[in-house]
């Protein structure tokens, strides 16, 4: 099992998935670190919310992202909720929660503040029919992320010289 | 007089046993560098990974036809961190494709022609599909801004030291081509030059077990016309025609008839991404 950890957040990834934990270059303004997992070859290029990535899953394929917002959004209705969900059950995932709407998929966005920090979880199934077999896999993901309070802007996994 | 004859032998022959004792262990190290396919009877190769550029050439191996075999065994996933100190990792072993793993150091003067092919598979003419992955050591062995100056982002550049020993790379430019519809490896070596390198894995990816079928049909995706049939075709089977009530909704309750997403405060509505690319 492969773990990985950057700006803050630790996933210990269950097996057959792979991730990227990155902040983008910030050329225009602030920009906060960005978690995906996908149990499918993730190019590089992708957007924030899988653009580029959920076009190429197939059916028994699962993607998610975990993206951070800025401290501004700390104390809004959006983020009330405090801490990620538990987990999910089939039901929460929805044809009709995706950015970008591809036949057969569903997804489900939770928003949260974890660690005084807000983020929002998002999570495509590459099928809603194999809704029952695709969620358990998703909570498992869900329950091996780890936020801690590390302010995004430390460079706390960054390399360093020795 | 005998008594120093007899603590001389003694040395000796405890010198002796000595003596034969680091051959055979020199003997073994060897040969375990001889099934790593580096070093082959030629001691004076690096194996540190920073090969000097005035050393030979490393020795071409064959990768494959070795699919299933078990001495190559399970291939782990790759998990370190970008030159940019982002974390990333890649599971080889999430699809039916090939994934040709190309251990580099910044600073081999072999790897310099690896590093710039690799980044431009298409020219390689690998076997369709095939994932390139570059793995350096980690930014403790590493220089990440040498290797940050020579990744060009068009693949992945994972720094791991654990994927080093993982993999039991003995030195770079070291190649593993792992076949994701098996989990296994199905060659690992070194080559001198590119198109042996894209010979081998031709070969390799010829050579695969007749079994090694892939995982699942690759994605096709649908856009325009085709997308919009495709929805069509959905709904059909879903028994909404073309002017069913529910395709024109004029309430909330219309579009989230059994309420809405927990996950939306009210108010907010559908839980869309607010800030998506």
């Amino acid at each position: 099992m492969a773990t990985i950890g950057a700006h803050g957040i630790v996933a210990r990834l269950p097996a057959g998935f792979e991730g990227r934990i990155f902040v983008r270059p910030s050329a225009l303004g602030s920009t906060y670190p960005v978690a995906q997992f996908g149990t499918f070859p993730l190019p590089d290029d992708i957007g924030d919310f899988g653009s580029g990535a959920v076009n190429l899953m197939g059916p028994e394929d699962v993607f998610a992202t975990l993206f951070e917002y800025g401290p501004e959004s700390l104390g809004t209705a959006l983020f009330a909720r405090p801490g990620r969900p538990a987990s999910f059950a089939p039901d929460d995932f929805s044809p009709i929660v995706l950015r970008r709407g591809l036949v057969g998929q569903s997804g489900t966005q939770w928003f949260f503040t974890e660690a005084g920090r807000p983020f929002s979880f998002y999570a495509v199934l590459g099928s809603h029919v194999l809704r029952g077999q695709l969620v358990p896999r998703v909570n498992t993901l869900l329950t091996s992320l780890a936020l801690s309070p590390v302010a995004p802007d430390v460079p706390a996994a960054r390399p360093r010289w020795n | 007089m005998v008594a120093l004859v007899v603590v001389s032998t003694f040395v000796v022959l405890v010198l002796g046993v000595l003596v034969a004792g680091l051959l055979r262990s020199h003997a073994d190290i060897l040969r375990s560098l001889h099934e790593l396919g580096v070093g082959v009877g030629d001691p004076a190769t690096a194996v540190d990974g920073h090969r000097d550029s005035a050393a030979a050439p490393p020795a071409p191996v064959s990768m494959g036809p070795t699919a299933g075999t078990p001495q190559l065994g399970d291939a782990p996933t790759v998990a370190g961190v970008t030159p940019a100190g982002d974390a990333r990792a890649i599971a080889v072993t999430n699809s039916g494709r090939l994934t040709l793993l190309g251990f580099l150091s910044s600073g081999c003067a072999t790897c310099v022609a690896f590093w710039e092919a690799l980044q431009a598979p298409g020219a390689m003419d690998l076997p369709d599909g095939t994932r390139v992955v570059i793995v350096t050591k980690g930014p403790d062995r590493e220089v990440p801004a040498e290797v940050r100056a020579r990744a060009t982002g068009r693949v992945p550049v994972v720094m791991s030291t654990e994927a080093w020993l993982d993999y039991q790379v003995p030195g770079s430019p070291f190649f593993v081509l792992v076949d994701g519809a098996t989990g296994r490896k199905v060659g690992q070596g070194v080559a001198s030059t590119v198109p042996q390198l894209s010979e081998l894995v031709r070969r390799a990816e010829h050579d695969r077990e007749p079994g090694a079928t892939r995982r699942r049909p690759e994605p096709v995706s649908l856009d325009g016309p085709a997308r919009e049939a495709a929805a069509d075709d959905v709904l059909r089977a879903a028994g909404i025609h073309p002017g069913d009530p529910s395709l024109y909704p004029s309430t909330l309750d219309d579009v989230f008839p059994f309420g809405q997403p927990a996950a939306a405060p009210p108010g907010v509505g559908g839980g869309l991404p607010v800030r998506a690319d």
